[in-house]
C-alpha cells in the first residue's frame, strides 16, 4: 500500500472517527454497542447502493437511475411474494438478474451509442418511475416477507445478517477493484478512454460491467431495505441518489473518474449515517440535515479537486489534456 | 514597386529553444510571397508573429513603412493582416455565414445581429471569389474538413485584408479546391494585396508565387524570384548540411519473410492503393509532408478509422477493426503514437499501471492478478529501456517527455508483437534519448521484429531505415533504398507534383 496514493481514503476514515468523538461528546450513549450496531446497519444500505456507484464512477461514469432501481425492486418483490417466503427462491434471483438488466441497458446506452451517462441514467430512472406508478396504481403493497426481514434485521449469534452480506460484498468489490483485470481495466477507463483504447482495454466491455453492477447493488439493497422498514413504498429509493454518489465522493474518488475504491466508500457511508444520527441529537430537523449534507459534500468534493489542481500544477501542461479525437 | 512588409533581423526564443534566430522577410503589395521551409525552420512562427499571436523577441517589422507591433490578433486584423491557419479557429455550432462574421456581424442600432445584412454580405463575398458553393445556413458541423478550410479562408477574406497569410491552406483540400485557391491567391495579388504563402507543394509555389523566401533553424537563407531558380537550389537551401551524430550502425537485418504485407489498403479519400510489404528484421520508413496519409496508414494499421483493401500479418489475412484486435501477442501490431499525451500515456497513473496496461492477462491466474509476476515485467522493462523513474510507482505524468516515451515502448514491447508501427517517435524529445530510441530499434530489428516507422524529421529516416516509402496525396509516391534513400530523394518525391496535364 502506498500512503501517499491512499491519502484521501485515510482522511475519510479519520473524518469518520472525529465524527464519532464528536458525536459522543454531544450525545453520550453514541458510542454505545447498540447504537453503533443500528448506524452500521444503517450505512450497510447506502454501501450496498454506493458499491456499483463507486464503480460507475471509477469508471467515469455516473448512475442516477439507482433510486427508482431500487424502489422497483422493492416494489415488484412484495408485490410478487404476497407476504410469502417460498416465491422468493425465484423472485430474488430475478430481481436481481432484472436489476442488472437494466444496468446493463444504461452502460450500453452510454458506451456504445455515446448518450451522456447523465442523461442515460436519468431517463431511465424516470421510466421506471413512471412503470411503478402505472403498475401499482400508487397503492400501497403488502407486507415484506418474513425471510427479508430476517436478511435485513436478523442476527446470527448476535451479529446482524446485513453487516455479513456487507462484509461480503466489500471483499468481493475490494479484490475486483485491485486484483483483477476487470479492476485495472476500469481504472484505465475512467483516467482517459482514449489512452484505454489505444492500449487494447476492452473499453465497452469495461463500461458495461460497471452499469451492470450497480444495477445488481441498487435492486438488492432495495429488497434488503424493504425488510428493514417491512414494507415498500414509493420514493423509499429517493435519499440514495444523494447518498450513494456522496459516499463515494467523501470516500476520496474523483467524480471525473480513474481514483478511488470501495475502501473509501465504506468510510463515507458510514460518515453519511453518523452524520444523520447526530442531527437529531442536535435537536435539528430532516431539512437541517439535507443542509448538512450538501455542505460536507461541497467541502469534501472541493477539497478533492483542491487535490487535483495541485496536480495539475505539478504537471505544467497536464491541464491542455484534451478529449479523445473526433 | 515598394515593399509592403518589411522584417528584419527577428528574434524569438521559447525557454532554452531559438525558434528564430535571424529571420528576415521582404514582400511587395501586388505579389504572391512563398515561404518555404522544413518542419521547424520557424515558418509557423513567424506568421505567428506577424499575426499577432506570439510577439518576437527582437528585431523590427513595418507594414506600410510604419512601425507594426500588434498587441494581439485583433490589432494585428485591424491592421489588414489576415492569416489562415492550418489549426481551423471555426466553431462547429455556428452557422458558415456566423463563422465567418464572427465577432464583425453586421449590427443594428440596438446591437443585434442583421440577419439578412449578413446573408448578403455572404453570398456577394461567395460571388467576388468565386468560392465553391457552399450553404450560408449550414452549421459548420456537417462541413467536410476541405469545406472548413474553404470558410476558414472566407473568415480572413471577410475583412478585406491588405495581407493574407496562407498557411498550408491547401493541405486539406481536393485538387479542385486547390485550383480554386490558386486562382483566388494569384487573383488577390494581381488586385493589389500581398499573399503569403506557406505550402511543401514545390509545383503550386512555382504555379503563384512571384518570390520565395526560404527559412532554415530559424533564419533566412535566401530569397529568390521564382523564375530565377530550380528546385534543386531551394531543396538544397531547405536542408543545408548537417551533422550525422547519434546514428547507430545499419546493418542489414531483413529476412525474405514478409511481416505485414498491404495490398490496395486505403483509409476514404485520404489513402489510397498502398501496396507494401514489410518484412521481418526490417525498419521500413515512412515519409511524406504533413497531411498525405501517414496518419491515416498507421491508424488504421492498429484499427482507429476504417479502411479497405488486404493486410495480411505473418502470411496470415487479418481483420484489425480496433486496437484490441491489434494487439494479440506475438502476432499482433503495436502502436506508438503520435500523441504521447492523450493516446499514449494515463498521466496520473505509474509507470507501472502504465507499463501492463495492455498486457493485465500475462500476470492474472485464475482472474486475479499477481504483483510479484507483475513487479518482474515492470523492473525488466526499466531496466531494459532504461528509464528514469524514482519507482515504479512515480505518476507518468511527472516524467521527462523521453522517459515518458520509454514507458510506452516498454508498454507496447510487453504485448510482445513483433510488428512494431512507430509514429514520430522521437517528436520533441532530447538528443540522449533520440539515439537511444535509434539503437533500441535496430536492435530489434536484428532480433527479427518488423518496423514501420515514421518520422517528420527526414534525416532520422535516411539514417535508421532501411527502405523509405514516400506518400504524397495519400499514395505511395516512391519506395527509397541504398544510394537512393537521401533527404533529397524523399522530399523530391514527396513535394515534386507529376501532375497529369
Amino acid at each position: 500500500m502506498n500512503i501517499r496514493r491512499h491519502r484521501a481514503i485515510l482522511l475519510a476514515y479519520l473524518g469518520m472517527i472525529i465524527l464519532l468523538l464528536l458525536t459522543s461528546v454531544v450525545a453520550p450513549g453514541f458510542l454505545s454497542a447498540t447504537h453503533l450496531r443500528s448506524t452500521a446497519v444503517l450505512a450497510a444500505f447506502i454501501g450496498i447502493v454506493a458499491l456499483g456507484q463507486t464503480f460507475v464512477i471509477i469508471g467515469g461514469g455516473i448512475d442516477l437511475s439507482v433510486p427508482w432501481v431500487l424502489n422497483s425492486a422493492a416494489v415488484l418483490m412484495t408485490l410478487l411474494a404476497n407476504s410469502q417466503d417460498a416465491p422468493l427462491l425465484w423472485i430474488v434471483p430475478m430481481l436481481l438478474a432484472a436489476g442488472a438488466l437494466v444496468g446493463m441497458i444504461n452502460g450500453l446506452g452510454v458506451a456504445i451509442f455515446g448518450v451522456p451517462p447523465i442523461i442515460m441514467t436519468l431517463a431511465v430512472n424516470v421510466i421506471l418511475q413512471g412503470g411503478i406508478l402505472v403498475y401499482t396504481g400508487g397503492a400501497p403493497t403488502s407486507t415484506a416477507p418474513k425471510a427479508i426481514q430476517f436478511l435485513a434485521v436478523g442476527r446470527i449469534a448476535g451479529f446482524p445478517v446485513v453487516l455479513i452480506l456487507w462484509i461480503v460484498l466489500a471483499a468481493f468489490a475490494t479484490i475486483l477493484l485491485s486484483k483483477t483485470a476487470f479492476g485495472r481495466h476500469l481504472y484505465a477507463v475512467g483516467t482517459s478512454a482514449t489512452v484505454a483504447e489505444f492500449s487494447g482495454v476492452p473499453t465497452l466491455r469495461t463500461t458495461v460491467l460497471a452499469y451492470t453492477l450497480s444495477g445488481f447493488t441498487a435492486a438488492l439493497a432495495g429488497m434488503l431495505l424493504t425488510g428493514y422498514t417491512a414494507q415498500a413504498y414509493l420514493g423509499m429509493g429517493d435519499p440514495y441518489l444523494f447518498t450513494s454518489i456522496a459516499a463515494v465522493a467523501i470516500g476520496g474518488a474523483s467524480i471525473l473518474g480513474g481514483t478511488g475504491h470501495y475502501i473509501g466508500t465504506i468510510a463515507g457511508a458510514l460518515v453519511l449515517t453518523i452524520l444523520t444520527g447526530l442531527l437529531p441529537a442536535l435537536n435539528l430537523s430532516s431539512g437541517a440535515l439535507l443542509i448538512v449534507y450538501g455542505v460536507v459534500i461541497l467541502v469534501t468534493v472541493s477539497l478533492a479537486s483542491e487535490a487535483l489542481s495541485s496536480l495539475f500544477a505539478a504537471l505544467p501542461r497536464f491541464g491542455r489534456q484534451r478529449g479523445p479525437a473526433a | 514597386m515598394t515593399e509592403l512588409l518589411n522584417a528584419t533581423a527577428i528574434t524569438k526564443r521559447y525557454g532554452g529553444i531559438t525558434a528564430l534566430s535571424r529571420a528576415d522577410f521582404s514582400a511587395r503589395a501586388g505579389e504572391v510571397h512563398a515561404l518555404l521551409g522544413e518542419n521547424g525552420a520557424g515558418k509557423s512562427t513567424f506568421i505567428q508573429i506577424l499575426a499577432g499571436a506570439v510577439r518576437p523577441d527582437g528585431g523590427t517589422v513595418t507594414l506600410a513603412g510604419s512601425p507594426y507591433r500588434p498587441r494581439d490578433p485583433q490589432e494585428a486584423q485591424r491592421s489588414g493582416i489576415a492569416p489562415v491557419f492550418q489549426e481551423l479557429s471555426l466553431v462547429p455550432d455556428l452557422t458558415v455565414e456566423e463563422n465567418i462574421w464572427f465577432r464583425h456581424e453586421p449590427l443594428s442600432a440596438v446591437r443585434t445581429v442583421r440577419a439578412r445584412a449578413m446573408r448578403e454580405a455572404t453570398l456577394e463575398l461567395f460571388a467576388r471569389h468565386r468560392f465553391p458553393s457552399i450553404r450560408p445556413d449550414q452549421e459548420l458541423r456537417r462541413l467536410t474538413l476541405a469545406e472548413r478550410q474553404v470558410i476558414e479562408i472566407a473568415k480572413a477574406l471577410s475583412r478585406d485584408p491588405k495581407v493574407l497569410i496562407l498557411d498550408e491552406a491547401t493541405s486539406a483540400l481536393g485538387p479542385q479546391e486547390t485550383e480554386w485557391l490558386l486562382g483566388l491567391a494569384r487573383g488577390l495579388a494581381d488586385a493589389g494585396s500581398l499573399v503569403i504563402y506557406i505550402s511543401h507543394r514545390l509545383g503550386e509555389v512555382r504555379e503563384i508565387a512571384d518570390r520565395i523566401t526560404v527559412f532554415r533553424n530559424g533564419a533566412t537563407v535566401a530569397a529568390y524570384d521564382t523564375q530565377a531558380v530550380d528546385d534543386e537550389t531551394i531543396i538544397t537551401d531547405m536542408l543545408g548540411r548537417r551533422m550525422d551524430r547519434l546514428y547507430p550502425e545499419r546493418k542489414k537485418t531483413s529476412t525474405d519473410t514478409v511481416a505485414l504485407g498491404l495490398r490496395g489498403f486505403g483509409v476514404d479519400h485520404r489513402l489510397s492503393d498502398i501496396d507494401l510489404d514489410l518484412r521481418e528484421g526490417e525498419v521500413l520508413g515512412v515519409a511524406g509532408m504533413q497531411g498525405h496519409g501517414q496518419r491515416e496508414l498507421f491508424q488504421a494499421l492498429f484499427g482507429i478509422g476504417g479502411s479497405r483493401g488486404t493486410v495480411d500479418v505473418w502470411g496470415k489475412p487479418k481483420t484489425i477493426r480496433s486496437p484490441r484486435q491489434a494487439l494479440t501477442g506475438r502476432d499482433g501490431l503495436a502502436l506508438v503514437p503520435e500523441d504521447r499525451r492523450n493516446h499514449g500515456l494515463l498521466l496520473a497513473k505509474s509507470v507501472r499501471e502504465n507499463l501492463t496496461l495492455s498486457v493485465i492477462q500475462r500476470f492474472t491466474r485464475f482472474g486475479i492478478t499477481d504483483p510479484r509476476r507483475e513487479g518482474a515485467l515492470v523492473d525488466e522493462m526499466i531496466a531494459t529501456l532504461k528509464i528514469k523513474t524514482g519507482t515504479p510507482e512515480q505518476l507518468a505524468g511527472t516524467l521527462s517527455g523521453g522517459n515518458q516515451q520509454k514507458v510506452i515502448f516498454g508498454k507496447m514491447l510487453l504485448t510482445e508483437a513483433r510488428i512494431l508501427l512507430l509514429y514520430d517517435p522521437t517528436r520533441g524529445i532530447d538528443v540522449g534519448t533520440k539515439g537511444e530510441i535509434f539503437q533500441l530499434m535496430r536492435d530489434l530489428a536484428a532480433k527479427g521484429y518488423a518496423i514501420l516507422f515514421y518520422s517528420s524529421d527526414l534525416a532520422e529516416l535516411v539514417h535508421v531505415a532501411d527502405r523509405v516509402a514516400v506518400l504524397r496525396n495519400g499514395r505511395l509516391a516512391a519506395i527509397l533504398e541504398g544510394e537512393q534513400n537521401s533527404e533529397r530523394q524523399i522530399l523530391r518525391a514527396a513535394m515534386l507534383e507529376t501532375r497529369a496535364a
